[in-house]
């Protein structure tokens, strides 16, 4: 096999990173433009180049495809990001003030034995541990999802919104605001994020975005 | 709010097309030539950019061509690209004559 034909063979493989619908439209166009670059007597891709593509690949697969004139929508997928991040605070919350709702709950109720505080603990707050960490792979997941134009994906951040707007209530009456203040403020701001987003993520328009979900290259006239 | 600069690479792709319409390895070659060979894109971070500014409607898919057996295809700016392209030269110009007249530098090349 000669040198070029083993240098294009390396291309294609590492080419394969990218996301099919981008491989079928521009892996021939890319490959030119990679053998053309490419020295004299070269065998094999440069590091650079492989990390270049590799890179560029993941950016392809994992980056919002929203443009930026549609303001609402870049905004929406900027506050799922932030949700993210605040649900992730949520969580280290929960886990560091553990200490402190033990105490408030045993202040309150004379007599709260250490058993009564496991069932307590393995019952209600170790699944909220588990919930929070859920919670944010949704809000990624629906940033990605989003940010690719994916119709389904308003859909589910609003039922996703529901969901926490009924645990928020759920949490209220359960009387979780007596116990734990700073997580009842954080699921409050997070539910007041979520509304921010849906809002937003529902006044851009969908279609735009759509276009440009998988490739598209067709040639236009003027 | 403060309204976002357009990236270098951005920015010398798009000046590269104001030219005319260019393939993959042209627009490469040309953004080369006018940073004096500051500027060396590699084919990925390329078509990640020309992705993104066909996604915001900056450039267009203008032919294709098969040149040896390989796929050429040209892109060409938009007149929103040659639009955002002139509103970002406009700002560089102002920001680069004012930095020039307060090192006394007005109407000289510094070297």
């Amino acid at each position: 096999m000669t040198d070029t034909a083993n240098l294009e063979r390396s291309y294609r493989r590492w080419l394969r990173w990218y996301p099919t619908w981008f491989r079928r439209e521009h892996e021939a166009e890319i490959l030119g433009v990679l053998m053309a670059g490419a020295r004299e007597g070269q065998r094999r891709p440069e590091p650079m180049e492989c990390l270049d593509l590799v890179s560029s690949a993941l950016r392809m697969r994992l980056g919002s495809r929203v443009p930026r004139s549609e303001r609402s929508v870049c905004t929406a997928i900027k506050l799922m990001y932030l949700g993210a991040v605040v649900e992730l605070a949520t969580a280290i919350t929960i886990v560091a003030t553990l200490g402190d709702v033990r105490s408030s709950v045993i202040q309150r109720h004379a007599g709260y034995t250490e058993v009564q505080w496991h069932a307590e603990m393995v019952g209600t707050l170790e699944p909220l541990v588990v919930a929070a960490r859920i919670a944010v792979v949704l809000w990624l997941w629906m940033a990605w999802a989003n940010g690719r134009g994916h119709r389904w994906a308003r859909v589910v951040f609003a039922l996703f919104f529901g969901l926490n707007l009924y645990g928020l209530f759920n949490g209220l009456a359960k009387g979780s605001a007596v116990y734990a203040r700073t997580d009842l403020a954080m699921a409050i701001v997070l539910c007041l994020v979520q509304l921010a987003a849906v809002t937003l993520v529902f006044s851009g328009d969908v279609r735009k975005i759509a276009v440009f979900r998988s490739g598209v290259g067709r040639i236009s006239s003027r | 709010m403060v309204k976002r600069t357009m990236q270098e690479a951005t920015f010398l792709i798009l000046t590269a097309l104001a030219a005319g319409s260019r393939h993959g390895y042209g627009i490469i070659a040309d953004v080369a030539r006018i940073s004096d060979g500051r500027v060396q894109l590699r084919a990925g971070t390329l078509y990640s950019a020309l992705d993104r500014l066909r996604i915001d409607g900056l450039v267009e898919v203008d032919r294709e061509e098969i040149v040896e057996s390989r796929l050429r295809r040209y892109y060409r700016l938009t007149p929103e690209g040659t639009r955002q392209l002139a509103a970002e030269a406009t700002r560089l110009q102002s920001d680069a004559a004012t930095a020039f007249a307060r090192l006394g530098l007005a109407g000289e090349t510094p070297r």
